[in-house]
């Protein structure tokens, strides 16, 4: 090895001082170069590859081909994405590698490879796919990848009760992920050992799925894990990965690849554009009775977790309010377009734009408060939810009795300019979330925590889990230094690390800090087991100095009764079945977010003027970084909401792959957010506390578009809600708006 | 052999090679010289998160190549005051002014030039001064307040 790993995970004190390392700052100066040949066509067949005039440049020093992954396909779910494809189905699918010593060599070697494309046709919308009589993929003729399906409840006795049904058809966009860091990694070869050094939320399983393959070539692997510039759901398995090993197995050269932003906006993953067409019934007094949903997802070209973010989507929603009986028909559907990936919310942030909207209008034809509407049918503490989740500690009526007093107390501010061009409107949207998911992965669903004591002194504290800028280092040193009372520079802490730490699931479902201070304490305990039983035995005095029996111990070469593994598994959770009913979460967490908003009905230009989000996170324990983790993900959601889309042309390809043209919310656009901590104690946590990572973007994109209703009186059923969108929907329907009255 | 074309960075003199002459400042930085704390983002101008200073102006090292600066002074984040550092990360950590942590040498080295009065910043403006950095995490709340401390 060149140089030694771990690395010890960067702490937030070395991510303000600009010291952490990403993985493209860890590449050596000596390391080859690879870089990945993408398809220009959104569906072609590879009739040939001529690398004879790359593999002539100087400085190049090898080619790989989909031939040499023959048989080898990526996929947690569904096997389905090839590492380089003989048949590219997407505008970026990799078709071939190279590796050069240097990047002049290897830009000249990509230039010089001739590939023979036979364009075929190609479906890049989910009605086109469905239509279409090509399939995208052999074994699927009909492109449907995945189908789901469930059904709660009486449906006969239930539809007589509905006085009301409101129903529309919404559409939410393709997102990219857009983390700041382009994807990147570096493996290190030693012999048969590779490493591969890259950011990823979910290192162990990551390995795991490559192991098999890596093993194959006669190889090991380890991962690890340097500091990761953002995720959000996206960086975990990847091509580009195997591309890198292969090359290092086969060079016994250490390698590198660095995505272009380019690059990594066509080929990395996004939010799957899902289509809703939803309705829900009430009773005349406003009971929610009914829902039911028909949902089309699209896959892009691959599956990843496209049908578990499906499945999501189709229901999880539901377990908000008590319906009595409820219907999901699901579809994913296989398109040319870039694979789709979780994305914060998993799918429930798409499905939250449909529902909230949906009981928003509900209550405007039922001359119905918005928030009287919600509160009267919500779930409640004691309840078990029509798909079957125990609900534990509820802070949702808080919630949103404080959203509701915000915007009633702002509104009589009247401190916004009222005008004929100027419209102000006021919006409200609900959610909730689970924290982990049992049904995730059905072998296990667990965090490990491991301690040992370093030979140089002090504690290490290991975990499979990452730390993805929310926190994990600082709940983790919290939780041992609290428990252990030592000294925070007594701890060090490597996440990630597959060859040093335990096993880890990753960052998915909102689970990581919950679970891994849960095991912390639980490692603490064994800990603290073993301190006893080396203090009897050494005969030292109770309680002892800690310091002083380490050192004993050391002496007498026990250190080894001082390493101890944490374990949490939540408890009441199960596997859910096929229609995706059971208690999948430990607890679940619930808010209420309002926004008033600004449109400017010249150009239907929306501008969100003040936002409120109220959370029920248990009791909070970080409150600096969960008020941050709110606010990231409100501005992340006004994105999803206003500007971001994967704008894809009918040829295939994507017209806006960097941010200028898909547009982030920058500092211009920061709305102040106000952050409402609704305190509840979840006994099932630690300390009281749930979870906050990817809550506080289910329900902005309801959140605004209810707010753009009030403003205009027009609903917007598609995302983002674009000025020429909005104007479109202002003008068309020829109704003339009336001055601003309230 | 010789170029003749100095660069300083951080208060130290670098003769370019000639085959850097026409190739990024960013990547010189951190290929060259190893300054890690200069990231890159986008390369092409967008997200800000290699803001370095020419002389005393912020600008995309990304955006530039070296033969272009010649004889000019690059300052990184390496190469600010310490204790600016350490008060900005300080600021950080009180108003949870980073998450993934990427954005944050963009934003170190806006700030140093906020506050070493670089520019004449009205009541708002700053808002509109930092609209070039892109932190995908979404925390300019804080960071506004981060830098509202130090300025
Ligand atoms: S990397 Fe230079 S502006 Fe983004
Ligand atoms: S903290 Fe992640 S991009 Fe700013």
């Amino acid at each position: 090895m060149n140089s030694p790993s771990p690395f010890n995970t960067a702490s937030f004190r070395q991510r303000a001082l600009a010291e952490a390392r990403y993985a493209a700052d860890i590449i050596p100066q000596t390391a080859i170069l690879a870089e990945v040949v993408r398809c220009p066509h959104p569906h072609a067949l590879v009739k040939h590859i001529d690398s004879r005039a790359t593999l002539a440049v100087p400085g190049v020093l090898a080619v790989l081909t989909a031939a040499d992954f023959e048989g080898t396909h990526l996929g947690h779910i569904h096997s389905d994405e090839p590492v380089l494809s003989s048949v590219a189905r997407y505008v970026g699918d990799g078709v071939a590698a190279v590796a050069a010593r240097d990047r002049q060599s290897l830009m000249r070697g990509i230039e010089a490879l001739r590939v023979d494309y036979e364009v075929l046709p190609h479906a890049i919308t989910i009605d086109d796919a469905l239509a279409s009589p090509v399939a995208i993929h052999d074994f699927c003729a009909d492109n449907i990848a995945d189908k789901f399906q469930a059904i709660r409840g009486d449906w006969q006795a239930v539809k007589s009760r509905v006085a009301l049904w409101v129903e529309n058809t919404f559409e939410t966009a393709a997102v990219p992920h857009a983390y700041l860091e382009p994807r990147a990694c570096l493996v290190r070869v030693d012999g048969n050992r590779l490493e591969l050094v890259c950011g990823s939320h979910a290192p162990s399983m990551m390995a795991d799925s490559y192991r098999p393959i890596v093993a194959g070539w006669g190889s090991q692997l380890e991962v690890v894990t340097p500091a990761i510039g953002g995720s959000f759901g996206a960086k975990w398995g990847h091509p580009t990965h195997l591309v890198c090993l292969l090359f290092a197995q086969r060079l016994q050269r250490d390698v590198a690849m660095v995505l272009s932003r380019r690059d990594d906006m066509i080929a990395g993953r996004t939010r799957a554009a899902m289509r809703f067409k939803m309705r829900i019934g009430a009773t005349a007094e406003g009971e929610l009775v009914a829902k039911e949903t028909v949902l089309w997802s699209d896959n892009g070209a691959y599956s990843l977790h496209g049908p578990a973010v499906m499945k999501a989507a189709a229901i999880r929603g539901d377990n908000l309010y008590r319906f009595s009986a409820v219907k999901a028909d699901a579809q994913l559907i296989y398109t040319n377009n870039m694979p789709s990936e979780c994305f914060r919310g998993f799918g429930i942030t798409q499905s939250t734009f449909a529902q909230e909207q949906l009981i928003d209008e509900l209550a405007h034809r039922l001359n119905l408060d918005p928030v009287k509407l919600r509160l009267s049918n919500i779930v409640h503490e004691g309840d078990t939810t029509v798909h079957g989740w125990k609900i534990g500690s509820c802070g949702i009526a808080d919630c949103l009795d404080s959203i509701s007093k915000r915007i009633s107390q702002h509104r009589r501010g009247k401190t916004l300019p009222r005008n004929e061009r100027y419209r102000t409107g006021y919006g409200l949207a609900a959610f909730i979330h689970c924290i982990g998911n049992r049904g995730y992965d059905t072998r296990f669903d667990r965090a490990f925590v491991k301690l040992a004591v370093l030979p140089e002194g002090g504690i290490r504290i290991s975990s499979g889990e990452v730390e993805l800028g929310c926190g994990t280092v600082e709940v983790l040193t919290k939780t041992v230094a609290r428990e252990l009372a030592v000294s925070r520079d007594q701890l060090e802490v490597v996440l990630g690390n597959t060859a040093t730490g335990p096993h880890g699931m990753g960052s998915f479902a909102s689970r990581t800090s919950f679970f891994v201070a849960m095991a912390a304490e639980d490692a603490c305990r064994r800990f603290k087991q073993g301190v006893q039983r080396l203090m009897v035995e050494f005969a030292m005095p109770n309680p002892p100095i800690l310091s002083e029996l380490i050192e004993h111990a050391r002496q007498q070469q026990r250190l080894g009764d001082l390493e101890v593994t944490g374990v949490y598994q939540p408890t009441g959770v199960v596997v859910p079945d096929e229609s995706g009913y059971g208690n999948i979460s430990a607890a679940y967490t619930f808010g209420a977010h309002g926004c008033c908003i600004q449109v400017d009905t010249y150009t239907g230009k929306v501008t969100v003027r003040q936002y409120w989000a109220a959370h029920d996170a248990g009791t909070i324990v970080n409150s600096n970084g969960a008020q941050g983790q709110v606010i990231g993900g409100v501005i992340q959601g006004i994105g999803f909401a206003l500007t971001e889309c994967a704008s894809v042309a009918e040829n295939g390809q994507l017209l806006n792959p960097g941010y200028l043209d898909n547009r982030v919310p920058t500092f211009a656009d920061a709305t102040p957010v106000e952050v409402l901590f609704i305190n509840t104690f979840e006994k099932k946590g630690p300390a009281g506390a749930k979870t906050i990572g990817e809550p506080p973007i289910i329900p902005v994109a309801a959140c605004i578009a209810n707010a753009v209703h009030d403003a205009v009186g027009v609903r917007i059923y598609r995302l983002p809600i674009t000025s020429e969108r909005l104007w479109r929907a202002m003008n068309d329907d020829g109704s003339r708006l009336e001055p601003d009255d309230n | 052999m010789s170029t003749g074309v100095y660069l300083r960075v951080n208060g130290e003199e670098h003769e370019i090679p000639g085959q850097w002459l026409g190739r990024r400042l960013l990547d010189y930085l951190r290929h060259e010289l190893r300054l890690m704390s200069v990231k890159e983002g986008c390369g092409e101008g967008d997200c800000g998160a290699c803001t370095v200073f020419v002389d005393t102006e912020p600008v995309c090292a990304c955006l530039l190549l070296c033969g272009v600066v010649a004889d000019r002074n690059i300052t990184t984040i390496e190469g600010l005051p310490k204790d600016f550092r350490q008060s900005f990360a300080q600021l950080c950590e009180k108003h949870g002014g980073l998450q993934c942590g990427f954005c944050t040498p963009g934003f170190t080295m806006m700030s140093a030039w906020l506050t070493g009065g670089g520019t004449e910043t009205g009541k708002d403006s700053v808002n509109k001064l930092m609209a070039g950095n892109i932190c995908r995490c979404g925390i300019y709340q804080q960071l506004k307040k981060v830098i509202a401390e130090l300025i």
